[in-house]
């Protein structure tokens, strides 16, 4: 019972990690129909951002975690302005290329740059794990699900309440009508990458607290996971990427646990499909069919 | 000599000679082991890419677990050669072509099996359910003893070993067998592509809807395509383990499938030449970049990304360098030697049966709801041959889910359709189309980058015989079957004056001529009853009034009944004998036009109020 808890608490952990990186694709997926491959390389660039003012630098952590939000706003704004907003009405496979394309540099300009070797990331919180009889619950995973559970409390708000958010809802129904109804509608796509670029900083914050290994291919497992999370709740709809994100990152960890460690990605790929045979639009979403 | 022999003549020239250089080069060792490897994998490749292509650019399905089928083909072929085949004693010039052959079939079996579940979603996630796929196959072969585990299966036999004591003649053998293999699946992808399969699979991309109305078994399809591009990655497979001599799992996985897609996209989704270009280049540029090691990803990365900014469709677009013209040449130049003239068969005479005097279609009790809505109820329409009825009411009342009732697009949840006197409810869209009810749409679906012609060959498609194998061989029967429709398809646009738009692209015609071939694609499948939504929208009165000619003359010319939706008061009281008015899901008139101008229901289904509606409605009359 006590592995079973255990791996629960393991499971919820790299699951908010998860559901908070997923957001990110779910956000841009809404919005500009997108499957952002670089997104998973944003996580790459906040950790490298985290790494090296903490480290080299010597700043403060909460400096260096907003350094890391600030640089990967960055990155993910001008990814979209140079890479991705030409390419709006155009085929949307021609995109999605883009974007592997964009992954692909970001990994290889971070080879070029800080080498294949990967970089240590020092315990930042020396605080006891708290303890409930045999369980054992180390600070970063609560802070981990503190945080994670605060900032899509606060990001679903946002969206459903805030004007920008309900114009960020209303291009993503219809971009023209949107645009035809006065919404900036290029400020507002670039505002949804700022965002969900923000919360990967956050994210890759959290992911190398978890994993401390940094390396310029550090990003494309959890942003393929992510990815698969949003997919699994129902991509483009926010709750969904963190149901997606927390049930795979439980599934992940009891499978590593109860059936075998090498397969559980396979698992993990094994869950995605069945639930899409079941459920096309994901757990949350909404089957759509074309009038006829 | 006409000019097309010439031509084929020329090409054919051109791919020996080019077969011949490289043998030359090799055996002079200008093109060393080192670049003679290359070269067998810009070919192996090309098979990759030009069979991605199939599932990407002529089914318009989003792939991203090809590399996967590349596996499986590649480990069934080596364990086969390896120890199965060798077991028994088999030489390594009998076992590579039985191993490579089962190698694509097993990918093909997988493919199959993999798109059974998965082609029931489009898209986003048929790319992502692909890539699922495609992962699991490479984390079980990971996980598999026979397959040597993580560790990877080694020592295969060489290709450019095995062939002979002298590594330069083994080397020659290995690329004779590699280039003609390639030269072999692309010539079967490109005639396959022009065939009647070709034409179904390409119709789906272009409006899947469409597509099924116009009978092409989409499903079916869909699965065709994935298969065989299966099959051909299985043999790419098969090729690269023999090639390469060491087999790892982790070779396979997402990565190496986006680099494919990367390639056929680069190349110009849809065409075959544009792929066989971009894998030589994208294969050979990072090898000619090997000097700038460190920045050869890089610089691969950028051009990719620049190349997407400044030409999106790719290198080619859909558009084919010419191999094809000369493909058709060289059969005809053939079959010329060979004295086997194909005769052209027409695969069908036009129907003009007999089904006088009884009803051509009829409704019982016809209803369907969704949830607790009853969008139509208690439907009984009955359609005597060639008779041209009305179905009209306003806006919301049923019309179109009447038609798509009819049709199986909905399936019905009460009463029952019969057609020709059988019952036809339950049956699937393209089983109706097949049994003699077509349609056009309110908004049109044509196959907008097929030529008008096209469009109409697809129609005839459920009319030929020939089978997959016999398009890919191009065979007397296909032949004489494709001469047929093509002398039929040509005579149906003649009889609605478009014979000159024959190779217009669909998408480019003018919007009546639009409105027109949709009709004429919809008789192509010759129909006892043909259904028209709205053909009048948006068009003005003098398209209106050439439209009801149009309508008489297929009532003339043609053994169908119509059943026409439209708001055009002056067209429907114009041309039908009959009307119906649908109201909330009901009839609630049916009559002579006459009779419904006066009937004080439907006035005020339209329009609210009798008395003014009354003029109103003679006013359209």
């Amino acid at each position: 019972m006590t592995l079973f808890f255990n791996q629960l608490i393991n499971g919820l952990h790299v699951g908010f990690i998860y559901a908070l990186i997923a957001l990110g694709y779910t956000m841009v997926y809404g919005i500009v129909k997108l499957i952002n491959f670089a997104h998973g390389d944003i996580i790459m660039i906040g950790a490298y951002t985290a790494v090296i003012t903490l480290v080299s630098l010597g700043w403060s952590t909460p400096l260096s975690l907003l350094a890391a939000i600030v640089v990967c706003v960055v990155f993910g704004i001008t990814i979209e302005r140079v890479a991705y907003k030409p390419l709006r009405s155009s085929p949307r496979i021609s995109s999605l290329i883009t974007a592997i394309g964009v992954s692909m540099l970001l990994q290889n300009t971070a080879l070029l740059v800080f080498g294949a070797a990967s970089r240590p990331f020092p315990t930042i919180f020396n605080i006891e794990p708290v303890r409930f009889a045999d369980l054992q619950i180390s600070f970063v995973t609560l802070l981990t699900i503190v945080v994670s559970i605060a900032l899509m409390v606060l990001l679903q708000t946002f969206v459903k309440t805030s004007k920008a958010g309900k114009a960020m809802r209303a291009v993503s129904e219809d971009y023209n009508t949107a645009l035809l109804m006065g919404i900036n509608v290029n400020n507002t796509i670039t505002l949804t990458f700022a965002i969900g670029c923000a919360l990967a900083g956050i994210g890759a914050y959290l992911y190398i607290m978890a994993y401390p290994a940094i390396s310029p291919t550090m990003g494309s497992l959890p942003g393929l996971k992510a990815f698969i999370a949003a997919v699994l709740g129902g991509i483009g709809i926010i709750p969904g990427a963190m149901l997606g994100g927390i049930l795979l990152g439980v599934a992940e960890s009891m499978t590593k646990a109860y059936i075998s460690t090498q397969l559980s990605d396979a698992v993990v790929y094994g869950i995605l499909i069945v639930v899409l045979l079941f459920k096309p639009a994901g757990l949350l979403g909404k089957a759509t069919r074309e009038k006829v | 000599m006409n000019k097309k022999t010439k031509a084929i003549l020329l090409n054919l020239f051109a791919v020996i000679f080019l077969f011949l250089t490289v043998v030359i080069l090799m055996s002079t060792g200008v093109l060393n082991n080192y670049l003679s490897n290359i070269l067998i994998t810009v070919l192996i490749t090309i098979i990759m890419t030009t069979s991605l292509n199939v599932t990407t650019g002529l089914l318009g399905q989003l792939a991203l677990g090809h590399a996967g089928f590349m596996a499986i083909g590649g480990y069934t072929s080596a364990i086969l050669t390896k120890i199965v085949l060798a077991d028994l004693g088999f030489s390594f010039g009998l076992s590579l072509p039985i191993s490579l052959i089962a190698g694509g079939l097993v990918a093909a079996l997988f493919g199959m099996l993999i798109g059974i579940p998965a082609l029931r979603l489009e898209g986003d996630y048929l790319a992502i359910i692909t890539l699922g796929f495609g992962e699991i196959i490479r984390v079980v072969i990971e996980n598999m003893e026979i397959t040597g585990g993580a560790a990877g299966l080694t020592r295969i036999t060489r290709m450019s070993r095995a062939f002979s004591e002298d590594r330069l003649t083994s080397s020659i053998v290995q690329f004779a067998i590699v280039f003609w293999i390639t030269v072999l699946i692309i010539a079967s992808i490109f005639t396959l592509g022009r065939s009647r399969h070709g034409r179904a699979i390409i119709s789906i991309r272009e409006n899947a809807i469409a597509a099924e109305a116009t009978g092409i078994p989409t499903t079916r399809y869909k699965l065709l395509a994935f298969t065989i591009a299966a099959f051909f990655a299985g043999i790419a497979g098969g090729l690269f383990a023999h090639q390469t001599s060491i087999l790892d799992a982790k070779a396979f996985g997402f990565n190496k499938s986006i680099e494919y897609l990367v390639m056929v996209v680069l190349g110009g989704m849809g065409s075959i030449t544009g792929s066989i270009i971009a894998s030589f280049v994208l294969v050979s540029l990072p090898e000619m970049l090997r000097g700038l090691a460190e920045y050869r990803l890089v610089i691969y990365s950028l051009l990719l990304i620049i190349m997407m900014l400044f030409r999106p469709s790719g290198l080619l677009g859909t558009a084919e360098f010419s191999l094809l013209t000369t493909w058709e040449a060289l059969e005809r130049f053939f079959a010329r030697i060979f004295k086997r003239e194909a005769v052209t068969r027409m695969p069908f005479q036009p129907r003009y049966d007999v089904w006088e005097g009884k009803p051509v279609l009829e409704t019982h009790n016809l209803g369907i709801s969704f949830g607790g809505l009853k969008a139509a109820q208690n439907i009984n329409i009955r359609l005597m041959n060639n008779e041209i009825v009305g179905l009209i009411g306003p806006n919301g009342a049923g019309k179109t889910t009447v038609f798509n009732l009819l049709t199986g697009v909905y399936i019905p949840t009460e009463g029952d359709v019969v057609l020709l006197g059988k019952p036809i409810q339950g049956k699937i869209t393209h089983e109706i189309a097949q049994n003699g009810i077509s349609r056009t749409f309110q908004n049109i679906r044509l196959f907008r980058s097929m030529s008008a012609l096209d469009n109409i060959k697809v129609a005839f498609h459920s009319r030929m015989k020939y089978s997959p194998m016999s398009g890919i061989l191009r065979n007397a029967q296909c032949l004489s079957e494709e001469r047929g429709i093509d002398i039929r398809a040509r005579e149906l646009l003649r009889v609605f004056q478009m014979e000159n738009d024959a190779d217009t692209i669909a998408g480019s015609l003018p919007y009546g001529k639009q409105r027109k071939l949709e009709i004429c694609r919809a008789l192509a499948s010759n129909p006892k009853v043909l259904l028209l939504d709205e053909p009048a929208a948006g068009m003005n009165p003098s398209e209106t009034a050439e439209l009801m000619n149009t309508i008489k003359l297929i009532r003339d010319q043609f053994s169908v009944a119509i059943l026409l939706i439209e708001h055009d008061m002056k067209l429907v009281m114009g041309i039908c004998e009959r009307i119906y008015v649908l109201n909330y899901g009901q009839i609630i008139a049916h009559g002579k036009p006459e009779e419904i101008r006066s009937n004080p229901e439907v006035i005020a289904a339209y329009l609210g109020q009798e008395q003014t509606a009354q003029t109103e409605v003679n006013q359209h009359a």
